[in-house]
């Protein structure tokens, strides 16, 4: 077990080091810069030319990188123009809306995802299975930015239910913080729901197919009892992989969900970073959602590694 | 090159973005018993903006949401008298003096007046501000003819430039020319960015980037009796719907920039009350004269006769805007041309122009544009309005930054974009339609232009300067390096609470500091 | 072939989505035919007008007919799905090869290029490379075909590896045949089904993409009948006009699950044993 972490983590290593070249030489690529954002109409050449200087963005592109992974390493992310903070703080700060969003969707596609899957599986080829699969299939469909939309229009124009954007901080208000979460946590879980309920059903199949659920069956264990105990434990395994995989993308913030109920989570700033071309913080911001994939996979892995001891290797 | 004037530019991308209709069916939830109260002390004040301050230092911002996240922290030597569009008074001077040479300001401040944290406010402090704001370069062309600040006694400030400087006090009103507490600019390491060095009608109490900015009342405030208000909040919410939401069922007080196509819901809205005036922000169809096709002045002038300004309006605007036919100072303002140089379309002429400047059989353009997404709808309409005449627009929408860059590198053949927040004349035009301007994108250049833009600039005179600026106009309406579009009005969501706030057309919110609710 | 096409005849919604698909096709070869309007043409005094039988699905802000915008994106999101999963189908397969086929240190490198690709998330990636590339539908096609880039070149990876070690090729390899050779006729067509599985699921990826860069305003030409540019603006009219935004969401959604069937379908179709795998 120990060996097939440690493999595991040599090769998570070269692969945020990869992340990281990515990270700040695609973003170099960019054209425009802070600078250019900043001065807006009233750019002119020589006071850009100013302003980069004052920012270090003269240097040769090497020595920012060597020295950008330096500071990294030891935490210190760079500043950003934009926010007017550290980057890392900027990160931080925005952090807690994007984990709450990431659990509650998840929490939302758990809910849908295992007793859909489940039933479906149980009832292969009845109308449940088939009304859940063309769910599954339109959950997968549906872009979560036009279902952010209809939800808005719904629950928020029509029906007065929730706001229609904007965000209420925890600490403010639970309830208000709850109400400002709900509808981008749906038009989220849906789709990671949908995935998560078409894996449960296929592992369900599979397990119950297999020759113990059978030989279970033929001794007369009773059937609610078999499915509990024995088949969904062993079905989950998959299951619980893939939810692994989608909260790791769901930690690195829904750019467009988070635009759309105007979230400030990590994928909104990533955004602002472009569109204002913050270098420091959309280098900062890929780094960490990236690195923040990696790192829930591997906990992934190793987690599956326990759970299911045949797939060591 | 005199880099004099400038930047009163709040940049026309922060009233970007949303442009967004939202007309409902919907009830507003209205907060029931209105108008019986009365106006008091106190009382807490929601505010809206479209988007976050980037920072909160006067001296170093360029984006309008931050200046008005800013400029009810502080005290300027003078300001824009609220509601009188062009008109300027003492804010922090109580008298001032201007020599026979008209280079020499003998200043004299208000007795008493402190910062928030208790020190005392002097002529050193306006000495030190004034340094400041040139020392951090953004607005330092405003006092590039600065020779001397003296500082007589605690309350006198005597400024010294090297020749007469007509818009001077208006630069001097500017928002964010603001007298700072150097004890607190030292404490903050030389930086305000999130520290409060004012000694404004209100105080910043708390910072929580992209959720709210709360300010409370100064007690010490040296106007007596004022501010009315216990605290004002300030939000963004860039989102259009969510906006308008958030006034209607009273979340909000005021909503600033609400956008025309807002204008009917709000109308309709109860206990909320639109209130709209012709504003500063204009918007143009911006041509290169260097690039090829638009070197010759009839292609240009084939365009700026070939836009149906009316109908641009109509669609983008709901008919909100009002057009520009002559010049670019829009008609509340001293300085508007009365003459319309393009009072109809005329297609037939456009075409007209465009055979006689050889292109007859048609040409193509591209344009460039930012995400402001009213100015991407004008580049769409524009696209169909010009095909009539046989000009192929193709139009790309670039991320602010990018774009520009563009526009001021000149890498553009067309735009469409606009600037706000100018009050002197001298400032809609020197540093956009001089040869040697600092933001003269569209690289014109006409001798007899810049002549009058210099002498105007020297001008004491009102008069004068209106005639000055009038024939300043037309020649470069006729030399059409713009065609001018439209003056959009300044329009503000206000609930039935809110007494004494005016819509500006600069966009200001001093007049807080008078603002009371029930 | 013929076996192939009789499993998926069985499965009726795949065979729906395949249904749309051709409707589509037809819908962007001969949508000057079909559409009622010119997608462009706009008359003020038609703005904002509702569904009614003279605009079916109503008009936009300039007065432009939806339903004619609708029929004409059709053609931006299948040249921006054939376009896009071509550039990931190449780019990825070639990868996958050489990687396995190589094995050792190329193998090593590439797929941890491909790791390393895959864990930005998806519209991220492509709006970073979008900023690089600047706005216009080539870079938006060239962007999405990038970022699905590494799920052929896994794809390609694992199929060729479990054949490379089958006797066929083995047997090719002692003749002499050459390396090339023997990726090009041998390996590549038999690792094939999950591959064509794999570009229509993409398909349907693609369509999503363009649709979402599109809505963040970080796409195509603004006046250009994108489905993702017509949502983008009916966004903004939500309560007053929300035909503008919720057609095109709709026709977005069966395109993506029309693609997403027929992939499912033909997964099953050519191999049973595939079916588990995640999508």
């Amino acid at each position: 077990m120990i060996a097939y972490i440690i493999r595991r983590l040599l090769i998570a290593i070269p692969v945020l080091f990869g992340i990281s070249l990515i990270a700040f030489f695609m973003v170099r690529l960019v054209p425009g810069d802070t600078v250019t954002a900043m001065l807006g109409n009233s750019y002119t050449p020589e006071q850009a030319e100013a302003l980069r200087a004052q920012y270090g963005l003269d240097e040769p592109i090497i020595t920012q990188y060597i020295l950008w992974l330096t500071n990294v390493l030891q935490g210190d992310f760079g500043f950003s123009h934009f926010t007017n903070t550290p980057v890392l703080e900027a990160i931080l700060l925005r952090l807690p809306v994007t984990i709450e969003l990431a659990l509650l969707s998840v929490v939302i596609a758990v809910i849908l995802a295992i007793p859909l899957g489940t039933i479906a599986a149980l009832k292969r080829n009845s109308k449940f299975d088939y009304g859940a699969s063309l769910f599954g299939m339109l959950g997968i469909s549906i872009p979560n930015f036009w279902l952010g939309t209809l939800m808005i229009l719904f629950f928020s124009l029509w029906a007065g239910w929730f706001p229609s954007g904007g965000f209420v901080g925890l600490y403010e208000s639970v309830w208000g913080n709850l109400q400002s979460m709900i509808l981008p946590a749906i038009a989220l879980g849906t789709a990671v729901g949908a995935v998560a309920m078409r894996m449960t059903r296929s592992s369900m199949l599979e397990v119950t197919n297999q020759d113990y659920i059978k030989m279970a069956r033929a001794k007369g264990v009773s059937s609610r009892r078999l499915i509990t105990k024995h088949a969904l434990k062993n079905a989950l395994v998959p299951v619980v992989t893939v939810l692994g995989i989608q909260t790791g993308y769901l930690l690195g913030g829904s750019v467009v969900v988070e635009q759309i109920f105007g979230l400030p989570g990590v994928g909104q700033l990533a955004l602002q970073a472009i569109t204002n071309r913050d270098y420091a913080l959309l280098q900062g911001t890929i780094l960490f959602i990236a690195s923040a994939f990696v790192i829930v996979n591997l906990i992934v892995d190793i987690i599956y590694g326990f759970l299911n001891p045949q797939i060591r290797y | 090159m005199k880099k004099w004037f400038g930047l009163l530019v709040l940049l026309v991308i922060v009233l970007a973005g949303c442009t967004n209709p939202e007309n409902a069916e919907q009830d507003s939830e209205s907060e029931g018993d209105t108008g019986s109260e009365t106006a008091a002390e106190g009382g807490t004040l929601t505010i809206a903006d479209l988007s976050e301050a980037e920072s909160l230092d006067p001296h170093v911002v360029t984006d309008a949401a931050s200046m008005r996240y800013i400029e009810n922290m502080y005290n300027t030597l003078f300001r824009y008298v609220p509601g009188e569009y062009g008109e300027i008074e003492g804010d922090l001077v109580a008298d001032y003096e201007l020599s026979d040479d008209e280079t020499t300001y003998t200043m004299t401040l208000h007795e008493g007046v402190t910062f928030h944290n208790g020190d005392a406010l002097t002529s050193e402090d306006v000495k030190y501000s004034i340094e400041r704001i040139i020392e951090k370069g953004v607005r330092a062309n405003q006092f590039s003819e600065v020779e001397s600040i003296e500082t007589p006694s605690e309350t006198e400030v005597v400024i010294t430039l090297s020749e007469p400087v007509a818009p001077f006090l208006t630069f001097l009103a500017y928002p964010m020319n603001t007298v700072v507490n150097q004890t607190i600019v030292e404490e903050n390491g030389g930086e305000l960015d999130n520290a409060d060095a004012g000694s404004g009608p209100f105080k910043l109490d708390s910072w929580t980037k992209d959720q709210e900015m709360v300010l409370v009342k100064n007690e010490d405030y040296f106007k007596e009796g004022k501010p009315h208000l216990n605290e004002v909040v300030w939000r963004s919410i860039p989102d259009a719907t969510a906006r308008s939401t958030a006034i209607r069922n009273g979340e909000l007080d005021i909503l600033l920039q609400a956008q025309p196509q807002d204008v009917d819901l709000l109308d309709q809205a109860e206990g909320v009350n639109v209130e709209s005036v012709p504003g500063t922000y204009w918007e143009y169809m911006g041509m290169n004269v260097e690039a090829e096709p638009l070197q010759d002045e009839k292609v240009r002038q084939a365009i700026a006769w070939a836009l149906d300004r009316g109908a641009i309006n109509e669609v983008v605007k709901f008919g909100e805007a009002s057009p520009l036919l002559s010049g670019n100072i829009p008609q509340n303002h001293w300085a508007h041309l009365e003459e319309d140089i393009y009072p109809e379309p005329d297609p037939e002429k456009a075409q007209q122009l465009l055979e006689e400047a050889g292109y007859g059989d048609g040409l193509e353009l591209s344009m460039k544009v930012s995400t402001n997404q009213s100015q991407i709808d004008a580049a769409q309409v524009i696209k169909q309005q010009l095909e009539e005449v046989g000009i192929m627009l193709d139009v790309v929408s670039q991320e602010d930054s990018v774009f520009f860059e563009a526009l001021g590198s000149g890498d553009f053949e067309t735009t469409v974009v606009g600037w706000v927040g100018f009050v002197d004349p001298d400032e809609f035009l020197y540093n956009i339609f001089h040869t040697e301007g600092m933001y003269n994108q569209q690289n014109y250049s006409n001798e007899e232009v810049d002549q009058l833009l210099e002498q105007g600039r020297k001008e004491m005179d009102q008069e004068k300067r209106a005639e000055i600026y009038a024939e300043a106009q037309k020649l470069i309406a006729e030399d059409a390096p713009m065609a001018f579009l439209y003056a959009n009005p300044q329009i503000s969501g206000v609930r039935d609470r809110v007494q004494d706030f005016v819509v500006d057309p600069t966009v200001t919110t001093i007049s807080l500091e008078d603002t009371k609710v029930e | 072939m013929n076996e192939i096409w009789y499993q998926f005849k069985k499965n009726k919604i795949a065979l729906f989505g395949l249904g749309m698909t051709v409707m589509f096709i037809i819908f962007a070869i001969l949508a000057p035919l079909i559409a009622p309007y010119d997608p462009y043409e706009m008359s003020t005094s038609d703005s904002l007008a509702g569904p009614s039988l003279a605009h079916l699905m109503g008009t936009d802000q300039f007065g432009r007919d939806i339903l004619s915008r609708i029929i004409y994106g059709t053609r931006i999101s299948l040249q921006v799905g054939i376009i896009s999963v071509g550039i990931s189908l190449v780019l990825g397969t070639l990868i996958g090869l050489v990687a396995a086929y190589y094995g050792r240190w190329v193998d090593m490198v590439l797929s941890r290029f491909t790791d390393v690709l895959f864990s930005f998330p998806d519209i991220l990636l492509a709006l970073v490379i979008m900023a690089i590339l600047g706005p216009s539908l080539t870079n938006l096609m060239i962007a999405i075909g990038i970022v699905y880039t590494p799920i052929f070149a896994r794809i390609a990876r694992g199929a060729v590896l479990s054949i490379k070690s089958s006797l066929y090729i083995d047997a090719a390899k002692s003749m002499g045949v050459s390396n090339r050779k023997i990726m090009w006729k041998h390996i590549l067509p038999n690792s094939m089904a999950p591959l064509i599985v794999q570009v229509t699921l993409s398909f349907a990826f693609a369509i999503l993409a363009e649709a979402a860069l599109s809505f963040l305003g970080l796409g195509v030409s603004p006046d250009t009948p994108s489905w993702g540019i017509m949502l983008s603006e009916g966004k903004n009219w939500m309560e007053t006009a929300w035909w503008i935004a919720v057609f095109p969401g709709i026709a977005i959604t069966l395109a993506v699950f029309s693609f997403n069937v027929m992939g499912d379908g033909l997964r099953d179709a050519l191999d049973p044993k595939l079916k588990n795998e995640s999508s």
